[in-house]
């Protein structure tokens, strides 16, 4: 795959995840074929079909590909700002963090009543909060470290505060509001069953600040890859560009999750195949990346829809289940190469 | 050493009464005297039929996932090895709700055997892991592999939960760990366990005691490492079995317990420690089941929540300790 030039490979990726778009659109209560799909998408469909298709199921299918472009898009920058290839959002912490934001802020905003005292669409900033908070104890406990940073090292902290978080988040839905209690293996799991166009609106505007971002920085990402000295001779400044990649991966999975729950093990695997199918040293190796985490969790949110239809499995069970291994086949094989 | 003991088991002892004296409601010592003399008031009768199991599985288990971890962090020489983290509670409680999924029912006899099937299974796939990652792998590789493990079984459980809607409804309340709500006779499961593990471990506590040196020393010592190490594994993953069989997967008690036995004897030899852990963890467990009751009522907050803010810290604090790189 990868002497094919970027853009085609980019191409391909782009082909894939429209197939899938189509493919997911279909699926559901009421089968629809392909063609149908895309003519409705196209907007000559069927009456019918339109409203199926606009209103009921493309928030879902578009949700899950955001979700995904934002976890993979998350767990790259984490990869090359810590230069650690089993960092990811979900195993550091963050993930977890942004689900106590999100939770919490359901506790602290409600009144005798279980009614929001203030509008839903606050939460995300308080999973951002959140996020932040569990990603800044995590680096404070590595950084004030007196065993040195090793990159293992932050990784066992993330575990621990991700332990932590929760508890937390148990802990508060038990004292939040009761009804809410019911969506606990959404918050600690994900799944992108109840999607509305709004919270789509939400991340792709995350995703769309983020991208302009990334290719103002393009130059810096790229040479961020060279250790610290080397990239810090050809001119840039190597702990400022850290912290506001850092940041900015943290706020990527705090939209994601606000809107989808802690689906975790996207952003580890994403990079991964992104770099075997893409290259990372290749240009667009982050379009790539984000292309195939939209594939991933559109892929998973469909399978959990299909494999025990008409019940629904959370999305975030099912990343679990294909990111584990690749997690454990890359620290061991890490371990055995530097000893 | 015995004067520890004994103040420990004075502790415990108070843990318990205080655990059948304290909850959404506060009964009077009277009461709990006479609900532990066989009394017929309501009262009484209530603090014997609710109080008193819970308080004795959370004893039961809080001892056999203290040993548990115990015997799991002297036998791999790994301050961070529990049996919760590690996955090994995970793999127990998953066999158990697979033969639910599949079979129809299985009696008690049957829920203890699917768990300790499970939990050595998990124990296992850990540690096989590990191993096969060659001797480069130090603890902190070991828990990163045994929490991964943990939540991959945790997703295959959840999974099978889902599909087998009727399993829900049995099993989520079992899964959520927790001593509240058990029968009495679950002690007929996880007794036997604390049994055989306590006096397995006591037989073993010479060995362990030489494997604190490396693997040369403890051989030149006449100590067959790799046969200890299995032993002691083994009956680290028939103690938490029994545990979850009890109560469901519970985290942390295994590693919290072990450390504090450790603080509070730190000259003592692996005899010593392993009753010092089981009176420790017995203690915890029924602490943090209180402390479960008390801090978000009238609700009743999941034992894991609360050992999670005991052990998060210790863990952390665990970790910042290995000055030397042992990753």
């Amino acid at each position: 795959m990868t002497n094919l030039p970027p853009f085609l490979r980019l191409g391909l990726l782009v082909a894939l995840l429209g197939a899938l778009t189509v493919l997911a659109t279909g699926m559901g209560s009421s089968h629809m074929p392909p063609g149908r799909v895309a003519a409705a998408l196209l907007g000559y469909g069927a009456r019918m079909d339109e409203v199926i298709v606009w209103t009921l199921r493309l928030p879902r299918v578009a949700l899950a590909i955001l979700a995904g472009m934002a976890l993979a898009l998350s767990g790259a920058l984490l990869q090359r700002v810590t230069r650690n290839p089993i960092a990811a959002p979900s195993i550091l912490g963050i993930t977890d963090g942004a689900a106590v934001g999100a939770v919490g802020f359901l506790w602290a905003f409600s009144d005798d009543a279980n009614l929001l005292v203030v509008s839903i669409h606050w939460q995300p900033l308080a999973a951002i909060t959140g996020a932040f908070a569990f990603a800044g104890l995590v680096t404070i406990l590595a950084f004030l470290d007196p065993g040195g940073r090793g990159p293992l090292r932050v990784i066992l902290y993330g575990v621990a505060l991700a332990a932590l978080a929760k508890a937390a988040v148990t802990l508060l839905m038990i004292v939040g509001p009761v009804y809410r209690a019911g969506q606990a293996l959404t918050w600690l799991t994900g799944s992108i069953a109840a999607a509305h166009w709004s919270d789509v609106f939400v991340v792709a505007a995350g995703l769309a600040i983020s991208a302009v971002l990334l290719l103002v920085a393009r130059s810096t990402i790229r040479q961020l890859v060279l250790d610290t000295d080397s990239a810090a001779a050809t001119g840039v400044p190597v702990g400022r560009a850290q912290v506001a990649l850092l940041a900015l991966a943290v706020g990527l999975t705090a939209l994601a999750v606000s809107q989808v729950g802690a689906i975790g093990f996207v952003g580890l695997v994403a990079p991964h195949v992104a770099r075997l199918f893409h290259g990372a040293f290749a240009g667009g190796y982050l379009a790539a990346t984000a292309l195939i985490g939209g594939v991933i969790v559109l892929a998973a949110d469909t399978v959990a829809r299909m494999i025990a239809a008409p019940l629904e499995l959370p999305a975030g069970a099912l990343t679990a289940l294909l990111g584990a291994p690749l997690f454990l086949w890359l620290l061991l094989k890490g371990r055995r190469t530097h000893g | 050493m015995t004067k520890l003991l004994t103040l420990l088991t004075i502790l415990l002892a108070l843990a318990a009464l205080a655990s059948l004296h304290l909850g959404l409601r506060h009964y009077a010592p009277g009461t709990v005297l006479d609900a532990l003399r066989g009394g017929t008031s309501p009262d009484a009768i209530i603090v014997a039929t609710l109080r008193v199991p819970r308080t004795l599985v959370g004893l039961c288990s809080g001892a056999a996932l203290g040993l548990a971890g115990f015997l799991m962090q002297a036998a791999t020489r790994n301050p961070l090895a529990e049996p919760g983290l590690l996955g090994i509670n995970g793999g127990a409680a998953l066999a158990v709700v697979l033969g639910v999924t599949l079979g129809n029912a299985p009696g008690l006899a049957g829920i203890g055997a699917l768990a300790l099937v499970g939990g050595l299974a998990a124990t296992a796939l850990v540690f096989g892991i590990v191993a096969a990652a060659g001797r480069a792998a130090g603890p902190a590789t070991t828990l990163l592999a045994g929490v991964t493990v943990a939540a991959m079984l945790a997703s295959l459980t959840q999974v099978l939960l889902l599909v087998d809607e009727t399993a829900l409804e049995t099993m989520l309340f079992w899964l959520s760990g927790g001593f509240a709500g058990r029968d009495l006779e679950l002690l007929a499961l996880g007794l036997p366990a604390l049994v055989v593990g306590c006096l397995g471990a006591l037989v073993l506590a010479p060995s362990l005691d030489a494997l604190r040196l490396d693997d040369d020393s403890a051989g030149a010592l006449g100590v067959r490492v790799t046969g200890v190490r299995l032993a002691a594994l083994t009956l680290a993953a028939i103690l938490a079995s029994g545990a979850v069989a009890m109560a469901g997967p519970v985290v942390f008690l295994g590693l919290v317990a072990p450390h504090l036995a450790r603080r509070l004897a730190p000259a003592s030899g692996s005899a010593g420690l392993i009753a010092a852990t089981a009176l420790t963890g017995a203690t915890l467990a029924v602490l943090a089941d209180i402390a479960a009751r008390l801090i978000v009522a009238p609700g009743e907050s999941p034992i894991g929540a609360v050992l999670a803010l005991v052990g998060v810290p210790v863990l952390v604090g665990l970790l910042r300790q290995r000055r030397e790189a042992v990753l």
